[in-house]
Protein backbone atom coordinates (compact mmCIF):
# COMPACT_ATOMS: atom_id res chain seq x y z
CA UNK A 1 0.00 0.00 0.00
CA UNK A 2 0.96 3.84 -0.62
CA UNK A 3 -0.39 6.15 1.30
CA UNK A 4 -1.05 9.35 -1.04
CA UNK A 5 -0.51 13.44 1.01
CA UNK A 6 -0.71 15.73 -0.90
CA UNK A 7 2.78 16.29 -2.70
CA UNK A 8 4.49 13.20 -1.22
CA UNK A 9 3.97 9.17 -1.19
CA UNK A 10 4.70 7.13 0.97
CA UNK A 11 5.69 3.97 1.21
CA UNK A 12 4.40 1.36 3.80
CA UNK A 13 7.07 -0.13 5.84
CA UNK A 14 4.72 -3.29 6.45
CA UNK A 15 3.55 -4.42 3.16
CA UNK A 16 1.82 -7.27 2.63
CA UNK A 17 3.66 -10.60 1.43
CA UNK A 18 2.33 -10.09 -2.41
CA UNK A 19 4.19 -7.04 -2.57
CA UNK A 20 7.00 -8.79 -1.68
CA UNK A 21 5.80 -12.24 -4.11
CA UNK A 22 5.71 -10.09 -7.06
CA UNK A 23 8.88 -8.67 -6.24
CA UNK A 24 10.71 -11.36 -6.10
CA UNK A 25 9.32 -12.72 -9.15
CA UNK A 26 9.78 -9.67 -10.61
CA UNK A 27 13.80 -9.79 -9.62
CA UNK A 28 14.09 -13.53 -10.70
CA UNK A 29 12.82 -12.63 -14.38
CA UNK A 30 14.96 -9.53 -14.68
CA UNK A 31 18.35 -11.53 -13.69
CA UNK A 32 17.14 -14.47 -15.83
CA UNK A 33 17.09 -11.48 -18.82
CA UNK A 34 20.38 -10.21 -17.83
CA UNK A 35 21.80 -13.52 -17.99
CA UNK A 36 21.09 -14.34 -20.79
CA UNK A 37 22.47 -11.39 -22.63
CA UNK A 38 25.14 -12.06 -20.84
CA UNK A 39 25.47 -15.79 -22.46
CA UNK A 40 24.51 -14.31 -25.64
CA UNK A 41 27.14 -11.57 -25.09
CA UNK A 42 30.40 -13.68 -23.91
CA UNK A 43 29.42 -16.20 -27.23
CA UNK A 44 30.74 -15.34 -30.64
CA UNK A 45 29.35 -13.55 -32.89
CA UNK A 46 29.22 -13.16 -36.86
CA UNK A 47 31.04 -10.23 -38.68
CA UNK A 48 28.62 -11.41 -41.37
CA UNK A 49 24.97 -12.28 -42.40
CA UNK A 50 24.43 -15.98 -43.81
CA UNK A 51 21.58 -15.49 -45.83
CA UNK A 52 19.34 -18.25 -47.94
CA UNK A 53 16.60 -18.07 -49.79
CA UNK A 54 13.55 -20.55 -50.55
CA UNK A 55 10.61 -20.82 -52.14
CA UNK A 56 7.28 -20.96 -50.50
CA UNK A 57 4.90 -21.04 -53.03
CA UNK A 58 4.12 -19.67 -56.67
CA UNK A 59 0.95 -18.59 -58.07
CA UNK A 60 -0.93 -16.99 -60.77
CA UNK A 61 -2.08 -13.13 -59.77
CA UNK A 62 -3.63 -10.31 -62.02
CA UNK A 63 -0.47 -8.41 -61.84
CA UNK A 64 1.60 -11.67 -63.41
CA UNK A 65 2.93 -14.82 -61.72
CA UNK A 66 4.01 -14.12 -58.15
CA UNK A 67 6.63 -16.28 -56.16
CA UNK A 68 6.64 -15.87 -52.78
CA UNK A 69 10.44 -17.16 -51.43
CA UNK A 70 11.42 -16.92 -47.36
CA UNK A 71 14.76 -15.88 -46.75
CA UNK A 72 16.53 -17.62 -43.62
CA UNK A 73 19.15 -15.56 -41.83
CA UNK A 74 21.63 -18.12 -39.84
CA UNK A 75 24.28 -16.13 -38.77
CA UNK A 76 24.20 -13.82 -35.63
CA UNK A 77 24.76 -10.86 -37.33
CA UNK A 78 21.52 -8.82 -38.98
CA UNK A 79 21.35 -7.69 -42.91
CA UNK A 80 19.39 -4.62 -43.64
CA UNK A 81 18.69 -3.55 -46.95
CA UNK A 82 18.69 -7.16 -48.64
CA UNK A 83 18.47 -7.18 -52.20
CA UNK A 84 16.77 -10.47 -53.76
CA UNK A 85 17.09 -11.18 -57.39
CA UNK A 86 14.96 -13.36 -59.47
CA UNK A 87 15.57 -15.25 -62.35
CA UNK A 88 12.97 -17.46 -64.75
CA UNK A 89 16.13 -19.84 -66.60
CA UNK A 90 15.34 -21.95 -69.57
CA UNK A 91 18.62 -23.57 -70.03
CA UNK A 92 21.40 -21.05 -70.13
CA UNK A 93 18.95 -18.16 -71.22
CA UNK A 94 18.07 -16.07 -68.49
CA UNK A 95 14.31 -15.24 -69.90
CA UNK A 96 13.42 -12.76 -67.27
CA UNK A 97 14.63 -11.12 -64.12
CA UNK A 98 13.22 -9.22 -61.21
CA UNK A 99 14.44 -7.74 -57.60
CA UNK A 100 13.02 -6.48 -54.85
CA UNK A 101 14.90 -5.20 -51.25
CA UNK A 102 13.94 -6.16 -48.07
CA UNK A 103 14.55 -3.82 -45.01
CA UNK A 104 15.61 -6.38 -42.40
CA UNK A 105 16.56 -10.08 -42.28
CA UNK A 106 17.51 -9.93 -38.87
CA UNK A 107 20.00 -12.33 -36.87
CA UNK A 108 18.84 -16.18 -36.62
CA UNK A 109 15.68 -15.00 -38.23
CA UNK A 110 13.27 -15.06 -41.48
CA UNK A 111 11.88 -12.57 -43.56
CA UNK A 112 9.38 -12.95 -46.56
CA UNK A 113 8.72 -11.33 -49.61
CA UNK A 114 7.45 -11.77 -53.37
CA UNK A 115 8.58 -11.56 -56.66
CA UNK A 116 6.01 -10.99 -59.69
CA UNK A 117 7.03 -12.00 -63.01
CA UNK A 118 5.58 -11.65 -66.61
CA UNK A 119 6.20 -15.12 -67.98
CA UNK A 120 4.51 -18.26 -66.78
CA UNK A 121 7.44 -19.75 -64.28
CA UNK A 122 6.06 -23.15 -65.19
CA UNK A 123 8.39 -25.29 -67.59
CA UNK A 124 11.37 -22.99 -66.70
CA UNK A 125 13.57 -22.79 -63.37
CA UNK A 126 13.16 -20.41 -61.04
CA UNK A 127 16.20 -19.06 -59.04
CA UNK A 128 16.28 -16.68 -56.33
CA UNK A 129 19.24 -15.51 -54.43
CA UNK A 130 20.38 -12.13 -52.15
CA UNK A 131 23.02 -10.58 -54.02
CA UNK A 132 23.49 -7.96 -51.46
CA UNK A 133 22.80 -6.25 -48.07
CA UNK A 134 24.14 -3.45 -45.95
CA UNK A 135 25.12 -3.75 -42.18
CA UNK A 136 22.58 -1.57 -40.25
CA UNK B 1 -23.96 14.95 -14.06
CA UNK B 2 -25.96 14.20 -17.22
CA UNK B 3 -28.71 12.47 -15.12
CA UNK B 4 -30.36 14.65 -12.80
CA UNK B 5 -31.29 16.95 -15.83
CA UNK B 6 -32.84 20.15 -13.57
CA UNK B 7 -29.29 20.92 -12.25
CA UNK B 8 -27.19 19.92 -15.00
CA UNK B 9 -24.25 22.47 -15.77
CA UNK B 10 -23.72 22.43 -19.87
CA UNK B 11 -20.63 25.03 -19.51
CA UNK B 12 -19.18 22.97 -17.30
CA UNK B 13 -20.24 19.67 -19.55
CA UNK B 14 -18.45 21.49 -22.50
CA UNK B 15 -15.74 22.74 -20.66
CA UNK B 16 -14.77 19.01 -19.42
CA UNK B 17 -15.55 17.53 -23.16
CA UNK B 18 -13.14 20.37 -24.37
CA UNK B 19 -10.29 19.52 -22.15
CA UNK B 20 -10.46 15.94 -22.98
CA UNK B 21 -10.49 16.93 -26.87
CA UNK B 22 -7.35 19.33 -25.67
CA UNK B 23 -5.54 16.32 -23.71
CA UNK B 24 -6.05 13.65 -26.54
CA UNK B 25 -4.36 16.34 -29.21
CA UNK B 26 -2.02 17.21 -26.81
CA UNK B 27 -0.57 13.57 -25.76
CA UNK B 28 -1.49 11.87 -29.10
CA UNK B 29 -0.28 14.71 -31.78
CA UNK B 30 3.62 12.49 -31.98
CA UNK B 31 1.39 9.92 -33.31
CA UNK B 32 -0.76 11.50 -35.35
CA UNK B 33 2.26 12.76 -36.96
CA UNK B 34 4.01 9.16 -37.45
CA UNK B 35 4.56 7.87 -40.79
CA UNK B 36 4.66 4.22 -39.35
CA UNK B 37 1.30 4.79 -37.39
CA UNK B 38 -0.67 5.41 -40.79
CA UNK B 39 0.59 2.62 -42.23
CA UNK B 40 0.00 0.34 -39.86
CA UNK B 41 -3.45 1.59 -40.26
CA UNK B 42 -3.92 -0.20 -43.09
CA UNK B 43 -1.52 -3.50 -43.18
CA UNK B 44 -2.02 -4.63 -39.11
CA UNK B 45 -3.54 -8.18 -38.89
CA UNK B 46 -7.01 -7.10 -38.03
CA UNK B 47 -7.25 -9.60 -35.14
CA UNK B 48 -4.19 -8.04 -33.60
CA UNK B 49 -6.04 -4.55 -33.78
CA UNK B 50 -9.23 -6.29 -32.86
CA UNK B 51 -7.44 -7.14 -29.70
CA UNK B 52 -5.49 -3.81 -29.12
CA UNK B 53 -9.23 -2.17 -29.53
CA UNK B 54 -10.77 -4.60 -26.72
CA UNK B 55 -7.46 -4.11 -24.18
CA UNK B 56 -8.16 -0.72 -24.74
CA UNK B 57 -11.53 -0.74 -22.68
CA UNK B 58 -11.35 -2.17 -19.56
CA UNK B 59 -8.04 0.23 -19.33
CA UNK B 60 -9.90 2.96 -20.08
CA UNK B 61 -12.78 2.36 -17.43
CA UNK B 62 -10.05 1.48 -15.10
CA UNK B 63 -7.99 4.78 -15.38
CA UNK B 64 -11.83 6.74 -15.53
CA UNK B 65 -12.07 5.56 -11.76
CA UNK B 66 -9.37 7.01 -11.14
CA UNK B 67 -9.00 10.35 -12.54
CA UNK B 68 -11.81 10.59 -15.48
CA UNK B 69 -13.67 13.54 -16.50
CA UNK B 70 -15.88 13.72 -13.15
CA UNK B 71 -14.79 12.65 -10.07
CA UNK B 72 -16.40 9.09 -10.50
CA UNK B 73 -17.83 7.10 -7.54
CA UNK B 74 -19.43 4.06 -9.60
CA UNK B 75 -18.99 1.60 -12.12
CA UNK B 76 -20.87 2.94 -13.82
CA UNK B 77 -20.08 6.74 -14.11
CA UNK B 78 -16.49 5.36 -15.11
CA UNK B 79 -17.70 3.46 -18.17
CA UNK B 80 -19.81 6.49 -18.94
CA UNK B 81 -16.38 9.02 -18.72
CA UNK B 82 -14.09 6.20 -20.51
CA UNK B 83 -17.14 5.94 -23.19
CA UNK B 84 -16.62 9.60 -23.69
CA UNK B 85 -12.88 9.62 -23.81
CA UNK B 86 -13.18 6.52 -26.34
CA UNK B 87 -15.30 8.97 -28.79
CA UNK B 88 -13.33 11.89 -28.44
CA UNK B 89 -10.64 9.79 -29.28
CA UNK B 90 -12.15 8.66 -32.52
CA UNK B 91 -13.09 12.09 -33.41
CA UNK B 92 -9.75 13.68 -32.57
CA UNK B 93 -7.71 11.30 -34.23
CA UNK B 94 -10.14 11.61 -37.84
CA UNK B 95 -10.32 15.37 -37.43
CA UNK B 96 -5.93 15.37 -37.58
CA UNK B 97 -5.91 13.06 -39.73
CA UNK B 98 -8.55 14.44 -41.98
CA UNK B 99 -7.00 18.10 -41.55
CA UNK B 100 -3.48 16.50 -42.45
CA UNK B 101 -4.09 15.20 -45.75
CA UNK B 102 -3.59 11.66 -44.95
CA UNK B 103 -7.23 10.61 -44.88
CA UNK B 104 -8.67 11.05 -48.66
CA UNK B 105 -11.94 9.95 -49.96
CA UNK B 106 -10.64 7.77 -52.11
CA UNK B 107 -9.10 5.47 -49.94
CA UNK B 108 -11.58 2.18 -48.96
CA UNK B 109 -13.65 2.25 -45.65
CA UNK B 110 -11.50 -0.56 -44.12
CA UNK B 111 -8.02 1.69 -44.65
CA UNK B 112 -9.42 4.63 -42.84
CA UNK B 113 -11.36 3.15 -40.40
CA UNK B 114 -8.30 1.10 -39.57
CA UNK B 115 -6.21 4.32 -39.38
CA UNK B 116 -8.66 6.32 -37.24
CA UNK B 117 -9.25 2.94 -34.69
CA UNK B 118 -5.46 2.63 -34.19
CA UNK B 119 -4.61 5.82 -33.23
CA UNK B 120 -7.61 6.34 -31.13
CA UNK B 121 -6.45 4.46 -28.39
CA UNK B 122 -3.61 6.78 -27.34
CA UNK B 123 -5.90 9.43 -28.45
CA UNK B 124 -8.31 8.30 -25.90
CA UNK B 125 -5.87 7.62 -23.18
CA UNK B 126 -4.85 11.32 -23.55
CA UNK B 127 -8.57 12.53 -23.60
CA UNK B 128 -8.85 10.96 -20.40
CA UNK B 129 -5.33 11.97 -19.26
CA UNK B 130 -6.28 15.28 -20.37
CA UNK B 131 -9.43 16.08 -18.06
CA UNK B 132 -7.06 15.07 -14.47
CA UNK B 133 -3.54 17.13 -15.73
CA UNK B 134 -4.56 20.17 -17.55
CA UNK B 135 -8.33 20.18 -15.24
CA UNK B 136 -8.19 22.74 -12.99
CA UNK B 137 -11.19 22.65 -10.36
CA UNK B 138 -13.68 21.97 -12.49
CA UNK B 139 -16.10 25.40 -13.02
CA UNK B 140 -18.40 25.91 -10.27
CA UNK B 141 -16.93 22.98 -8.53
CA UNK B 142 -14.16 24.51 -6.54
CA UNK B 143 -14.81 23.74 -3.35
CA UNK B 144 -15.27 19.79 -3.72
CA UNK B 145 -11.72 19.46 -5.75
CA UNK B 146 -10.16 21.55 -2.60
CA UNK B 147 -11.73 19.15 -0.18
CA UNK B 148 -10.58 15.77 -2.37
CA UNK B 149 -7.02 17.31 -3.05
CA UNK B 150 -6.67 17.96 1.10
CA UNK B 151 -7.92 14.28 2.00
CA UNK B 152 -4.92 11.46 1.98
CA UNK B 153 -6.10 9.11 -0.59
CA UNK B 154 -4.48 5.45 -0.09
CA UNK B 155 -3.22 3.80 -3.77
CA UNK B 156 -3.12 -0.09 -3.45
CA UNK B 157 -0.76 -2.32 -4.52
CA UNK B 158 -2.72 -3.22 -7.50
CA UNK B 159 -3.09 0.33 -8.62
CA UNK B 160 0.23 1.63 -8.34
CA UNK B 161 1.03 -1.40 -10.35
CA UNK B 162 -1.64 -0.32 -13.00
CA UNK B 163 -0.60 3.06 -13.12
CA UNK B 164 3.17 1.64 -13.80
CA UNK B 165 1.17 -0.06 -16.40
CA UNK B 166 -0.96 2.95 -18.34
CA UNK B 167 2.63 5.20 -18.29
CA UNK B 168 4.66 2.30 -19.82
CA UNK B 169 1.96 1.45 -22.57
CA UNK B 170 1.61 5.49 -22.91
CA UNK B 171 5.38 5.78 -24.19
CA UNK B 172 5.62 1.97 -25.56
CA UNK B 173 3.05 3.12 -27.73
CA UNK B 174 4.32 6.08 -28.74
CA UNK B 175 7.81 5.12 -30.24
CA UNK B 176 7.07 1.20 -30.75
CA UNK B 177 5.82 1.91 -34.38
CA UNK B 178 8.50 3.99 -35.54
CA UNK B 179 11.25 1.84 -37.06
CA UNK B 180 14.26 3.07 -34.95
CA UNK B 181 13.40 0.81 -32.05
CA UNK B 182 14.30 -2.33 -34.30
CA UNK B 183 16.97 -0.61 -36.22
CA UNK B 184 18.83 0.39 -32.92
CA UNK B 185 18.00 -3.31 -31.64
CA UNK B 186 19.92 -4.71 -34.79
CA UNK B 187 22.24 -2.22 -34.16
CA UNK B 188 23.25 -3.15 -30.73
CA UNK B 189 25.42 -5.90 -29.15
CA UNK B 190 23.91 -8.17 -25.81
CA UNK B 191 26.43 -5.96 -23.81
CA UNK B 192 24.56 -2.66 -24.69
CA UNK B 193 21.24 -4.58 -23.60
CA UNK B 194 22.59 -5.08 -20.76
CA UNK B 195 23.72 -1.64 -20.17
CA UNK B 196 20.59 -0.40 -21.59
CA UNK B 197 18.06 -2.61 -18.62
CA UNK B 198 20.59 -1.36 -15.39
CA UNK B 199 20.26 2.00 -16.75
CA UNK B 200 16.16 2.08 -17.00
CA UNK B 201 15.82 0.11 -13.75
CA UNK B 202 17.80 3.29 -12.56
CA UNK B 203 16.56 5.60 -14.03
CA UNK B 204 13.05 4.45 -13.15
CA UNK B 205 14.12 3.96 -9.43
CA UNK B 206 15.86 7.44 -9.44
CA UNK B 207 12.83 9.23 -11.10
CA UNK B 208 10.34 8.64 -8.20
CA UNK B 209 12.43 8.21 -4.76
CA UNK B 210 15.78 9.98 -5.44
CA UNK B 211 14.99 13.35 -7.45
CA UNK B 212 12.26 14.63 -4.99
CA UNK B 213 9.76 15.49 -8.08
CA UNK B 214 6.62 16.74 -6.94
CA UNK B 215 4.56 13.72 -6.43
CA UNK B 216 7.78 11.73 -5.75
CA UNK B 217 7.27 8.77 -3.57
CA UNK B 218 9.53 8.11 -0.21
CA UNK B 219 9.85 5.26 2.01
CA UNK B 220 8.74 5.34 5.57
CA UNK B 221 11.83 5.66 8.59
CA UNK B 222 13.28 3.17 9.13
CA UNK B 223 12.82 1.06 6.11
CA UNK B 224 15.96 0.05 3.83
CA UNK B 225 15.92 1.86 0.44
CA UNK B 226 16.51 -1.71 -1.23
CA UNK B 227 12.81 -2.90 0.10
CA UNK B 228 11.38 0.22 -2.50
CA UNK B 229 13.50 -1.41 -5.14
CA UNK B 230 12.15 -5.10 -4.78
CA UNK B 231 9.03 -4.20 -4.23
CA UNK B 232 8.03 -1.24 -6.70
CA UNK B 233 10.78 -0.88 -9.28
CA UNK B 234 11.66 -4.24 -10.15
CA UNK B 235 8.12 -4.80 -10.71
CA UNK B 236 7.51 -1.61 -12.74
CA UNK B 237 9.99 -2.97 -15.08
CA UNK B 238 8.38 -6.06 -15.30
CA UNK B 239 5.54 -4.45 -16.72
CA UNK B 240 7.50 -2.36 -18.74
CA UNK B 241 9.08 -5.24 -20.42
CA UNK B 242 5.22 -7.19 -21.05
CA UNK B 243 3.89 -3.77 -22.13
CA UNK B 244 6.70 -2.72 -24.65
CA UNK B 245 6.37 -7.03 -25.68
CA UNK B 246 2.71 -6.96 -26.37
CA UNK B 247 3.01 -3.72 -28.61
CA UNK B 248 6.08 -4.57 -30.27
CA UNK B 249 4.01 -7.93 -31.24
CA UNK B 250 0.35 -5.62 -31.84
CA UNK B 251 2.64 -3.64 -34.28
CA UNK B 252 3.87 -6.74 -36.28
CA UNK B 253 7.73 -5.88 -35.68
CA UNK B 254 8.27 -9.48 -33.77
CA UNK B 255 7.26 -11.78 -36.45
CA UNK B 256 9.87 -14.15 -37.87
CA UNK B 257 12.04 -13.24 -35.11
CA UNK B 258 14.77 -15.15 -33.34
CA UNK B 259 14.19 -14.71 -29.33
CA UNK B 260 17.52 -13.05 -28.51
CA UNK B 261 16.84 -10.30 -31.13
CA UNK B 262 13.32 -10.15 -29.45
CA UNK B 263 14.65 -9.72 -26.11
CA UNK B 264 16.76 -7.08 -27.15
CA UNK B 265 13.92 -5.08 -29.14
CA UNK B 266 11.98 -5.42 -26.12
CA UNK B 267 14.77 -4.42 -23.95
CA UNK B 268 15.34 -1.02 -26.08
CA UNK B 269 11.49 -0.39 -26.16
CA UNK B 270 11.28 -0.86 -22.08
CA UNK B 271 13.61 1.98 -21.73
CA UNK B 272 10.99 4.81 -22.93
CA UNK B 273 8.93 2.61 -21.25
CA UNK B 274 9.97 2.61 -18.12
CA UNK B 275 10.69 6.03 -17.52
CA UNK B 276 6.83 6.18 -18.63
CA UNK B 277 5.89 4.16 -15.65
CA UNK B 278 8.10 6.14 -13.34
CA UNK B 279 6.22 8.73 -14.46
CA UNK B 280 2.76 8.03 -13.97
CA UNK B 281 3.98 7.02 -10.15
CA UNK B 282 4.46 10.76 -10.15
CA UNK B 283 2.13 12.24 -12.22
CA UNK B 284 -1.11 10.19 -11.83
Amino acid sequence: MTKMSTARHTETGDPHVVEWLTGLFSAACVIAMIAWMGVQAIGQRDEAPDLSVSVVRQEARSGGYQVEFEIGNAARATAAQVLVRGELVDGDAVVEAVETTLDYVPMQSKASGGLIFRHDPAGLAVRIAAVGYADP
Amino acid sequence: MAASGKDFDHRRFAVGLARGLAGALLFALPMFLTMEMWELGFYIDRARLFLLLLVNVPLLVLLAHRIGFERTTTLREAIRDASIAYFLGMVCSGLILLAIGVLRSDQSLNEIVGMIAIQSVPASIGALLGRSQLGGPAVGDEADEDEGAEAEAETSYAGELFMMAVGALFLCLNVAPTEEMILLSYKMTPWHAIAVIVASIVLMHGFVYALSFMGGHVVEEGTPGWHALVRFTLPGYLIALAISLYCLWTFHRLDGIAMTQVMMTVVVLSLPGAIGAAAARLIL
